[in-house]
C-alpha cells in the first residue's frame, strides 16, 4: 500500500503545485457485526470502507478534499478542489498556520492481539444464541438480545514534507441486554452499558466463559430490579463502578478539557466549556484525590495508538495532578492556536471528515482505598453501576446521568438494591467532592463507540480506564413520572 | 465523480440484483453526495473542503438466511462493478454460516418513483465570502454545507425508487461578549443573498434582547412557552424508545403506558408521519414504499405504531414501509390556536424556550426526559421580556409536557430541516408548531 499512497501524493501535490504543503490521509474500514435477540438470529452485518482525505496548506489555511476514488486522477481532482476552498478562506482563517502543524512523523502501530484468526460466524452465532438462554433468566425476561462487532481501522499517512505513518487498530466489542416485566415495572440491565464492552485487541476479548458469567448475572439483575424499590431521592455519598465512571470522565472532564471547545469551535454544536485558557496551570479542578491522564499507550484500551491523524507522535500525559489541571487536551493545531501545551489527539471519523480534537484514551489513576474500606467509610450513601442516560450542559457544568443498577450503602453497608437510580450535579463541584479513589483491585477499562462532536458531525471512538470512586454529598433520586 | 449518480445506482443496482440466482432474492440501498463544507468560529473559517462519497448496502436473501453489507463505492464505473460482483460472492459463501432468520421479510413490494429537486448553490470559491461577508462584525459560528444529496433503493421484486436533491444550509449562532448567543439557520434549494441578509439581520435585532443581565431561576416549576426549534429535540424520543411497535412489544419502548391506557396524553396532542413534507424519501433500505401519511398520535393517544415488515413476520401485525429502526420519519405535529404572536401574552410569567440541549431519558418507562435550556431562552413578566435567564436543567415526563400540563399548540408550524451529518448529510426534517406548557420542572 505505501507504493500506491506516495504514488497518489505525487499526483496530488502535481494538481495543487501552488500549495505549501500537501498531505494524504487514507483510511480503510472493515467491520462484521453479528446479533441474536430472545435466541434467534437477529442481524448479520458486514461492512467495508476506503477512501482518501487530501490536504493542502496555501497562504496559512488548510482545506481538504476527500474522495473514495484512489486513482491518481481522482486524488489530484480532491487535491485541486482542496486548493480552490484554501485559496477562497486564505486570510479569512481562524489562524494562520504552518506545516509544523502537520509534523514530518515516521511510525507504526498495531493493535498487540493474542488471537489473530478469527472464529467463523456459525461460532459466533451459536455462542450468541446460548448467551441470550443465559440472559434469560425467568419467565419474567421479555427480551434478550447479544451482540458482537469486530473491525479494523487502517490508517496511511503521507505528506511533502515526510510523513509516514501507518497503523491498523484491531477492536471487538460485545453487547448483552435483558429487559424483564412484572405488572407496570420494566428494567433493562445490561453488561456495562451500550457498547460499553468496546476494546482493540483480538479475538482473546471473545471470552465465552466471562461473557457468559456476565450474561447470566444481568439476566438475575434484571429480574432483582423488577422487585426493588426506587432509588431515594436525598443527598449522600455516591459511589460509582468504571462502567459509570467512565461516563463521568467522559462528559464532565474529557469534553471540557478539549481545546477546540475552549477556542468556540463547538458553541454552535456540541457547546463550549466552562473551563477558561487562564485556568490551565493553576485551576483546582477536582480534589487533590483526582489524577487524569490522556493515555493512548494503554494496550487494549480502545483509542490506544502510535500517533494521531495529523501526524503527532502519542505520548501519554498528566492533565489533572492532585486535582490541579496541568493540561488540557489540544492537537498541535489548537497548541498554536491558544498557546498552551496540548496532546497527540487530532482525530477523524473516518476520511470523509477533517480532524478535530479529541479524548483518546483519558482515564482516571488508581487510587489507595479497598472497595471494602471505601464501602466501610460511608454512613449513608449508595453505589451505582453501569450508565443508561448522560445530558449535561453546553458548557459542560450542569450534569444529570442515571444508571441500571443501585445499592443502598447503609452505616458502612451494602444492603438493598433500588431501580432507576439518577443523579445530578455541578462538574467542577462534584469532582472538588471526590472523597475516595478505589486501589488497583477495583480499576477497569471501558470503550465508547460512539462519541458524538464537531460540523460535519462526527462519531468517534474513546477509552476510559478508572478504579471505583466515591463522592460526598451528592444528589440522587429515581424514577417515576 | 460524476454529478449523475441516477447513472451509477443503476448499474450497481444491475449488477448487485442481477448477479442473484433464481434462489435467491435481495434489495439494496444507496446514498452519494458531493458536499462543499465550511465551518467557522467568530466570523472566520475554521476549517472547509468538499467531499465526494458513495456507498451501497446489499441485503441477500437465500433460504432461511438473511445477511446485509454495506460496500464504498469509488466512482469508477469498472471498479465498482467489481466491487459489487466479489461482495455478492462473499456473501454467498458465508451465508451458510448463518443460523436460520426465524423473522426472514423479503420485500413483495414492486413500485418505482422518481424524485429530483435542482438547486442554485454558491460557486465553492465564493462560499467564504458570501457566508461570512453578511455577518461581518458578529461573534459568527457554525457551519455551511451545500451539495447534492441522492437515495436510491431497488429490490429482486421490481421496485426502484430514487431521491436527490441539492441543498444549502446555513446552521449558526452569534455570540454577544457575555456568553449569550441566538441560534438560527438558512435553508433550502435556491440561494438568495438578499434572503440570508434578512435573516442575519433579525439574527442582529434577536441579540439585543441578550444584553443584558442574566436571570438566575430557582429550580421549581415554570410556565414555559416552548418554541418549534426547541420542540425539535424533544421530537427525536418519538423515535427513540419511541413508536417502533417491536419496541412496544419488547418493553424498550417509553410509550407502552400509554398504549395499556395507563398514561395519556392531551387531547391537543397529536403528530404524523407525513411525507408531503418533501425533505425526504418515503421508501426504505429494502424498497418497500410508507403510506403518504400515517398518524401516529391522534387526540393524545395512539393510532398506529411504525413497523417494518420483519416485526409484521414477527408479530402477526401489518407492515407500513418503516425502516428496521422503526423511527418516525419526517414527523409533521398538529396545529392548535394559539397565535404565535399571542406566545408572550399567554405566557404571562415565565420562560419562553428558544433551544433545548442535551435531552435524555430520566426513567423511560415514565417517559421522563431530562434536557437543558440553551441559547436565547427568557424570562417573561406580565408578558414582556425582561431578560436571558441562565441555563437551566429541566426534567419532566412527556405524558406531563404533552399531556395534562399542555395548554396551548400555535396555530404556526415550522419547518426544519435535518442538518445532522454523520456520516453524511441527512435528508428529513419537522413540521413543528410551538407549544405553552403550564409547570415545566426545572431542577438545577
Amino acid at each position: 500500500m505505501q507504493n500506491d499512497i506516495r504514488r497518489l501524493l505525487d499526483a496530488a501535490a502535481s494538481a495543487a503545485k501552488e500549495a505549501a504543503w500537501v498531505g494524504l490521509r487514507r483510511r480503510r474500514t472493515s467491520a462484521s457485526y453479528y446479533m441474536a435477540r430472545d435466541g434467534a438470529f437477529d442481524q448479520a452485518i458486514g461492512g467495508l470502507d476506503d477512501g482518501v482525505m487530501v490536504e493542502v496548506l496555501y497562504d496559512g489555511q488548510f482545506a481538504y478534499g476527500a474522495t473514495p476514488d484512489l486513482s491518481p486522477e481522482g486524488v489530484a481532482r480532491a487535491a485541486a478542489s482542496a486548493l480552490v476552498a484554501a485559496k477562497a478562506a486564505a486570510g479569512k482563517g481562524v489562524h494562520r498556520f504552518d506545516a509544523s502543524v502537520r509534523p514530518a512523523t515516521r511510525v507504526s502501530y498495531r493493535t498487540p492481539r493474542a488471537r489473530k484468526a478469527p472464529i467463523a460466524p456459525d461460532g459466533v452465532f451459536s455462542f450468541l444464541i446460548d448467551v441470550c438462554d443465559a440472559l434469560k433468566a425467568g419467565d419474567e425476561i421479555i427480551q434478550t438480545v447479544s451482540m458482537v462487532e469486530i473491525g479494523r481501522y487502517d490508517y496511511e499517512i503521507v505528506s511533502t514534507n515526510g510523513a509516514d505513518v501507518e497503523q491498523s487498530l484491531h477492536y471487538m466489542g460485545t453487547s448483552l441486554q435483558a429487559v424483564a416485566r412484572r405488572g407496570d415495572v420494566v428494567q433493562l440491565r445490561t453488561a456495562n452499558g451500550p457498547r460499553g464492552l468496546t476494546r482493540q485487541g483480538g479475538w482473546e476479548l471473545f471470552d465465552a466463559a466471562g461473557l457468559m458469567a456476565d450474561a447470566r448475572r444481568v439476566g438475575a439483575e434484571a429480574i432483582e430490579l423488577l422487585g426493588a424499590e426506587t432509588c431515594p431521592s436525598d443527598r449522600r455519598t455516591l459511589v460509582l463502578t468504571p462502567d459509570q465512571m467512565m461516563l463521568q470522565i467522559h462528559e464532565s472532564v474529557g469534553h471540557p478539557l478539549e481545546i477546540d471547545r475552549i477556542l468556540g469551535d463547538e458553541r454552535n454544536y456540541a457547546g463550549g466549556s466552562f473551563v477558561k485558557l487562564s485556568d490551565i496551570g493553576g485551576f483546582q479542578y477536582g480534589s487533590k484525590l483526582m489524577n487524569i491522564s490522556y493515555d493512548p499507550t494503554v494496550p487494549g484500551e480502545l483509542a490506544s495508538y502510535g500517533a494521531d491523524e495529523i501526524g503527532n507522535l502519542a505520548e501519554k500525559r498528566l492533565l489533572i495532578e492532585n486535582g490541579t489541571l496541568v493540561r488540557a487536551l489540544g492537537s498541535l493545531e489548537s497548541q498554536a492556536r491558544s498557546g498552551v501545551p496540548g496532546v497527540a489527539n487530532q482525530r477523524a471519523s473516518s476520511w470523509n471528515r477533517p480532524p478535530i480534537d479529541r479524548m483518546a484514551n483519558l482515564n482516571l489513576e488508581p487510587g489507595e482505598t479497598s472497595l471494602d474500606s471505601m464501602i466501610a467509610s460511608i454512613e449513608k450513601g449508595v453505589l451505582m453501576r453501569t450508565n443508561r442516560s448522560w445530558s449535561i450542559d453546553d458548557y459542560r457544568n450542569k450534569f444529570q446521568f442515571g444508571c441500571e443498577y443501585g445499592t443502598l450503602i447503609e452505616d458502612g453497608k451494602l444492603t438493598r438494591t433500588v431501580r432507576d437510580p439518577n443523579y445530578r450535579g455541578v462538574s467542577s463541584t462534584f469532582w472538588r467532592n471526590l472523597c475516595a479513589v478505589g486501589d488497583a483491585s477495583t480499576f477497569a477499562a471501558f470503550g465508547t463507540p460512539n462519541c458524538g462532536k464537531g460540523e460535519p458531525n462526527q462519531v468517534m471512538f474513546v477509552g476510559h480506564a478508572s478504579p471505583v470512586c466515591a463522592f460526598a454529598d451528592v444528589e440522587v433520586f429515581g424514577g417515576g413520572k | 465523480m460524476t454529478k449523475d449518480f441516477k447513472k451509477r445506482f443503476d448499474a450497481v443496482a444491475a449488477r448487485a440484483l442481477g448477479e442473484l440466482l433464481p434462489d435467491e432474492r435481495g434489495a439494496i440501498s444507496y446514498s452519494a453526495e458531493l458536499s462543499a463544507f465550511m465551518r467557522f468560529n467568530g466570523g472566520k473559517v475554521r476549517q472547509s473542503g468538499s467531499v465526494e462519497q458513495a456507498d451501497l448496502s446489499i441485503k441477500l436473501w437465500k433460504g432461511a438466511k438473511t445477511y446485509s453489507f454495506m460496500l464504498a463505492l469509488s466512482g469508477d464505473e469498472g471498479e465498482d462493478d467489481e466491487r459489487v460482483a466479489e461482495a455478492v460472492g462473499r456473501a454467498r459463501a458465508l451465508m451458510p454460516l448463518l443460523p436460520d432468520d426465524p423473522y426472514q421479510a423479503a420485500p413483495e413490494a414492486a413500485g418505482s418513483s422518481d424524485a429530483r429537486y435542482s438547486g442554485t448553490l454558491l460557486p465553492e470559491a465564493e462560499i467564504p465570502a458570501r457566508v461570512l461577508g453578511p455577518a461581518a462584525g458578529l461573534d459568527f459560528t457554525g457551519i455551511y454545507s451545500q451539495g447534492l444529496v441522492c437515495r436510491g433503493a431497488a429490490n429482486s421484486a421490481g421496485a426502484r425508487h430514487w431521491f436527490q436533491t441539492e441543498t444549502f444550509l446555513v446552521d449558526y449562532s452569534a455570540w454577544l461578549p457575555n456568553g449569550r448567543a441566538v441560534k438560527s439557520s438558512y435553508a433550502g434549494r435556491e440561494w438568495s443573498d438578499a434572503e440570508y441578509a434578512k435573516r442575519i439581520a433579525a439574527t442582529k435585532r434577536s441579540l439585543e434582547n441578550l444584553g443584558v443581565e442574566q436571570i438566575a431561576l430557582e429550580p421549581g416549576k415554570y410556565r414555559a412557552f416552548i418554541t418549534a426549534d426547541a420542540l425539535a429535540e424533544v421530537v427525536t424520543f418519538f423515535s427513540w424508545n419511541g413508536f417502533g411497535e417491536r419496541g412496544l412489544r419488547q418493553g424498550e419502548s417509553a410509550y407502552i403506558a400509554l398504549r395499556e391506557g395507563r398514561e395519556s396524553m392531551s387531547p391537543r396532542f397529536g403528530f404524523s408521519q407525513d411525507f408531503s413534507l418533501g425533505v425526504e424519501p418515503a421508501f426504505n433500505d429494502d424498497g418497500e414504499l410508507a403510506p403518504e401519511r400515517l398518524e401516529i398520535v391522534s387526540g393524545g393517544a395512539i393510532a398506529n405504531t411504525v413497523v417494518c415488515s420483519r416485526t409484521a413476520k414477527q408479530y402477526g401485525v401489518p407492515a407500513n414501509g418503516a425502516g428496521e429502526d422503526e423511527s418516525v420519519r419526517s414527523i409533521s405535529m398538529d396545529a392548535g390556536d394559539l397565535a404565535e404572536a399571542d406566545a408572550l401574552k399567554a405566557i404571562g410569567t415565565g420562560v419562553y424556550v428558544s433551544n433545548f440541549h442535551y435531552l435524555n431519558w430520566s426513567d423511560v418507562q415514565a417517559a421522563r426526559v431530562t434536557g437543558m435550556t440553551r441559547f436565547a431562552c427568557l424570562w417573561v413578566e406580565n408578558g414582556e421580556i425582561v431578560g436571558p435567564i441562565k441555563d437551566m436543567r429541566w426534567d419532566e415526563s412527556l405524558y406531563n409536557m404533552l399531556g395534562a400540563k399542555l395548554e396551548a399548540v400555535t396555530k404556526e408550524r415550522h419547518l426544519l430541516v435535518a442538518s445532522e451529518t454523520y456520516e453524511r448529510r441527512q435528508v428529513g426534517g419537522s413540521l413543528l408548531p410551538g407549544i405553552l406548557v403550564d409547570g415545566l420542572s426545572f431542577t438545577l
